[in-house]
């Protein structure tokens, strides 16, 4: 069976202005933040997002009404921490790490640890590339299988 | 999706784990940019799997492992 694609404009435009507002605020926006910037209600936001969601254009909390991953950016604390563009954020993984500098198109530095030792490992990146070329990345669970268990993976 | 010092930091954490994917933190960069870069356009569209899978493929990443689309039926938009 093929994919069917099925998010339609208005839920383009959702994620759209739900991502923007992550960035402006600085932390994820509630579906009362993307309700009084839309004009929708709140439960309308809350239905979009789960769409989106089923979409893999949004990670929700599983037993709350909040966003848990607008990817690259993490709406909860995780081990992944990235300065840029004057403010921290967090990232869900290492690969989203690098992200937020690529989604914000800026340098910046990434606070982590080695997954191994649990010595501290700070990376800059400047004009898209890092400083530190000596570390590896490593991805235990394969692309096909990113989506089962998008929090683990 | 972990961040190791070296071969023998990854080699002692992963012990008798399946092994996944290794690449350099340079290969990341370079991959992180193609795959989010587009994430904050105004005009942002989702991407088909084949096109996530072409990022894949133009940064050589083309083994199995990478592969999107096995027998899956929902988008892999990351």
């Amino acid at each position: 069976m093929r994919y069917r694609w099925v998010m339609d404009n208005e839920d383009v435009a959702l994620r759209n202005v739900t991502y923007r507002q992550f960035v402006d605020l600085g932390h994820a926006p509630t579906v009362h933040d993307i309700a009084a910037a839309t004009g929708a209600t709140p439960d309308a936001v809350w239905s979009g997002w789960q769409r989106l969601h089923d979409e893999h254009a949004l990670v929700l909390q599983s037993h709350t009404r909040e966003i848990r991953m607008a990817n690259p950016f993490s709406a909860v604390p995780t081990a992944y921490r990235v300065s840029a563009d004057d403010r921290w954020w967090y990232a869900n993984c290492a690969w989203d790490a690098f992200g937020v500098c690529a989604a914000l198109h800026v340098d910046g530095r990434i606070e982590t640890s080695c997954a191994d030792c649990g010595e501290p490992l700070t990376v800059h990146v400047r004009d898209e590339r890092p400083d530190d070329e000596g570390l590896l990345f490593h991805c235990v669970v394969p692309a096909v299988r990113w989506w089962d268990d998008i929090v683990f993976t | 999706m972990n961040l190791f010092r070296s071969e023998e930091h990854l080699g002692r954490w992963l012990g008798s784990r399946a092994p996944g994917a290794t690449i350099s933190v340079t290969e990341l960069c370079e991959l992180a940019h193609a795959w989010w870069g587009n994430r904050l356009d105004p005009n942002w569209r989702p991407r088909s799997r084949e096109q996530n899978q072409a990022i894949l493929n133009d940064l050589g990443l083309t083994d199995a492992f990478w592969n999107l689309s096995a027998n899956s039926t929902t988008p892999n938009l990351a």
